[in-house]
């Protein structure tokens, strides 16, 4: 029965499939690893990152962030590394740029523009009421009541 | 006008988005901006795959302008561009290639070097050798300085070894014609 519990444990947990064994001694190093090569996206079979690719290329990047990481490399300094080399493409954390920003402002832009358009429409609907619409509305129901 | 306004804002949108949806459907996501392009080739010293007593360095490309091929016995599409490349090269065109196994990798598991020559002279015996050279890319750290993301891609570097184009996928009449000869006879005629 433990081991049945052992075997469900071990096959639900949500682990990457990661076959290399990059194992470092400094327990932050090792958080680190794990987090850059969940964000690090590979250039080959895009809509992985390189933590879940088993391209040749995603090999070759999760070694690097092995060896950069050993060389005592900051966490920037490692995404700077790939981004001169594969672009901005290669990080799942787009850089703001005038380009990118529309990213962030067009949903906020097309809220406050929503919230404008249904206040200024109900403000007419009100302005535009007919009295005398109201008033024949008034005697037909007056009309059916009697 | 109102009315107008009203009824034009959302046709804009909707064009705006149609054409940014068009665009994709048509996009080749694999096209990724080359970050080494109009730079000078990264600094490198590889052996030569058959003779790994011969180091290069980007020197190789002074002076001409030169095709850099990047491939591998493995990999099935650079078979396919193989006889084209091949036919280039009997034309004139200076090809040079940059070669990476898997199999030199630890994760794959180590192949000696003298199996990968026999299997490169079988390959090129087979399909025709377009290569001045090959250099051997031990590591992949230079595909990697390259922004190299798979097999085949193909560099176009000029004279003063700058890198012009950044060619993703194979090489064949329609890709020679229409996107690499125009800026190759141009680099030529400097």
């Amino acid at each position: 029965m433990k081991k049945l519990i052992l075997l469900f444990v071990l096959f639900t947990s949500p682990l990457w499939a990661l076959e290399e064994a990059y194992t470092f001694d400094d327990p932050v190093k090792q958080k680190m690893f794990l987090d850059l090569t969940e964000e690090l996206r590979c250039p080959q079979c895009q809509n992985q990152n390189i933590a879940d690719s088993d391209a040749m290329i995603a090999h070759d990047l999760r070694r690097k962030v092995y060896e950069l990481l050993n060389e005592g490399k900051s966490r920037e300094e490692i995404v700077d590394f790939m981004k001169s080399r594969y672009g901005d493409f290669v990080s799942y954390q787009p850089p703001v740029t005038p380009l990118t920003i529309w990213l962030w402002l067009l949903p906020v832009i097309f809220v406050i523009g929503a919230a404008w358009f249904v206040f200024t429409q109900r403000k007419k609907q009100v302005n535009d009421f007919d009295e005398d619409v109201l008033a024949k509305a008034d005697s037909l129901l007056e009309k059916e009541n009697d | 006008m109102k009315k107008a306004s009203l009824f034009l804002i959302p046709i804009t949108l909707f064009v705006l988005l149609s054409v940014f949806l068009y665009k994709g459907l048509y996009g080749d996501p694999r096209q990724l901006d080359s970050t080494v392009l109009n730079k000078p080739a990264p600094n490198f010293a590889l052996p030569d795959l058959m003779q790994p007593d011969v180091i290069y360095d980007p020197s190789i490309f002074a002076g001409q302008v030169t095709l850099m091929n990047v491939w591998g016995v493995w990999c099935v599409t650079c078979a396919v561009e193989l006889p084209y490349l091949t036919e280039l090269s009997q034309q004139g065109v200076r090809i040079i290639g940059l070669y990476y196994d898997q199999d030199t990798d630890p994760d794959f598991g180590i192949k000696s070097i003298p199996t990968i020559q026999k299997e490169v002279a079988a390959k090129l015996a087979q399909l025709g050798n377009p290569y001045e050279f090959n250099v051997f890319d031990v590591k992949r750290d230079y595909s990697l300085d390259l922004g190299v993301t798979g097999a085949p891609e193909t560099f176009l570097i000029d004279k003063q070894g700058v890198i012009r184009m950044h060619h993703i996928g194979d090489i064949n009449t329609r890709v020679w014609r229409t996107k690499i000869a125009p800026l190759y006879n141009e680099l030529i005629a400097q």
